[in-house]
């Protein structure tokens, strides 16, 4: 059958504008790097963007830093057209101080804590009863 | 200072981030800027390395050796080219030649050290240990000039604080790539091989090297100079940098730490009079308050006079300064006679 699709993204797009992460770099690598980009809400995460707005790499560099790069610029314009940002987005840039703090930092932040705390209470015990033993 | 206080009754506001960005533009701006007065100096103000007078001089002593300007470099090989010409055009050749090498010959900057800096833009309590790693966070806004991007990090502890000089240098090669600047430093600029260099007279190559390296403001870039020139100086293989473009900072670190006697003493080696009058005048502009200065002003002199005056006050090998001195007057004596 005749592929209507490139006919028909030419005049409709379904959904908003988002600003969001999608994953750049092949598919067999095990490397995530992500691209920070404004594309339509209904395609695909990696397929085709309208703008690329910046990077961000989750993996820590030799001076233990994650380098993410941000084109203010343009998302304030795209931000001004009407864009969402998702979440991931929106806490990288809360980091970042573009954005006020994402509520969800702080509770992950906490969370966290709540975990290394229950991890140092049970690592404490388990070299004590070493010691028995 | 009082951007600082600005910046604390500022922080108190919701809309922090426009705030803080126009202010920490603004004070950014301040710490930049580079202190550049073309005017004429007078005994208040000291002359500046980017004065015309001062550049006139520098560029005068630097000498114009078309030979060494333009000496076979190592590059791709390809076969000679030959063309036929006319006097006429000989001469409109090498005129070009000379313009092309003055263009090449620029002096780079010489720029007071960068101070540090320790601006921090917020400190959160409440993110600590959200992560193990530090973000870095860059604006590539396309048309900001590099000094005045914001490259801000967040540190696992919470605070948010801006990119020390080294940390930007680094993210600026690896966002904006300039060249064959590496981000990590080569280790030619270590001390042990900076002195297996100089024993193999390459100090013009290490100068290009940090010149690319480095910017110009640097403290690394200031160090490894200092090194170089302070080598050159104890050898006295001043003639390595004569007609190459590092020849004007060299005079200038030597004029202000007033250590020029080897200069002189080289110059008056290689017959060059001229320069050597003409650095004693720089010495002059630059220590107005020296005795040679007050000594020369007082008698108005110039030329030869110059060169005596400075032999009896300030230097330390007056003797064979004086018999040069005298031995020039004689060849002209005899040649005029």
């Amino acid at each position: 059958m005749v592929h209507l699709s490139s006919f028909l993204l030419k005049t409709y797009h379904g959904g908003h504008i988002v600003i969001r992460l999608a994953m750049a770099g092949h598919k067999q690598s095990n490397r995530p790097f992500y691209r920070i980009v404004a594309a339509y809400n209904k395609r695909a995460r990696d397929s085709k963007y309208i703008e690329q707005l910046g990077s961000y790499d989750p993996l820590p560099n030799i001076y233990n830093e994650k380098l993410v790069s941000i084109n203010s610029d343009r998302i304030k314009y795209w931000m001004g057209c009407g864009a969402h940002p998702t979440k991931p987005v929106a806490k990288l840039l809360g980091l970042a101080g573009f954005f006020p703090l994402h509520p969800m930092t702080v509770t992950e932040t906490e969370r966290r804590r709540a975990l290394a705390e229950l991890a140092e209470e049970a690592a404490p015990e388990d070299g004590v009863k070493q010691q028995e033993l | 200072m009082a951007a600082r206080c600005l910046f604390r009754s500022y922080s108190r506001v919701k809309n922090v981030d426009q705030n803080t960005r126009i202010l920490v533009r603004c004070s950014r701006r301040m710490l930049c800027s580079v202190p550049s007065d073309s005017s004429s100096p007078d005994a208040h103000v000291k002359p500046q390395f980017m004065d015309a007078e001062v550049q006139d001089i520098l560029t005068r002593i630097a000498g114009l050796d078309l030979e060494k300007v333009f000496r076979p470099i190592k590059q791709e090989l390809k076969p000679p080219t030959y063309k036929l010409m006319t006097d006429a055009q000989l001469e409109e050749a090498i005129q070009s030649a000379r313009e092309q090498a003055q263009r090449l010959l620029k002096m780079p900057p010489v720029l007071p050290e960068r101070k540090p800096i320790n601006d921090v833009l917020s400190e959160d309590k409440i993110l600590e240990g959200m992560d193990t790693a530090k973000y870095v966070f860059t604006d590539i806004t396309f048309n900001i000039p590099h000094r005045e991007r914001f490259i801000v990090i967040r540190e696992p502890t919470g605070t948010l604080r801006k990119a020390s000089w080294e940390e930007r240098d680094r993210i600026l090669q690896v966002y904006f790539p300039k060249g064959a600047r590496r981000l990590t430093a080569p280790p030619v600029f270590q001390e042990e091989s900076l002195k297996v260099v100089f024993g193999q007279d390459r100090h013009e190559d290490v100068l290009d090297l940090c010149q690319v390296q480095f910017e110009p403001d640097s403290s690394e870039y200031i160090r490894v100079h200092a090194a170089t020139y302070e080598d050159l100086e104890k050898m006295g293989k001043y003639d390595l940098l004569r007609s190459t473009r590092h020849f004007g900072g060299l005079v200038w670190y030597l004029v202000n730490a007033r250590r020029v006697d080897g200069l002189i003493i080289d110059m008056l080696q290689e017959d060059l009079l001229q320069d050597a009058v003409s650095l004693v005048g720089l010495f002059n502009k630059v220590h107005p308050n020296s005795e040679i200065a007050q000594e020369a002003s007082s008698q108005q002199a110039s030329g030869l006079d110059l060169l005596k005056i400075y032999a009896k006050r300030e230097s330390q090998r007056a003797g064979y300064i004086e018999l040069a001195l005298q031995a020039y007057e004689q060849t002209s004596a005899e040649s005029s006679v």
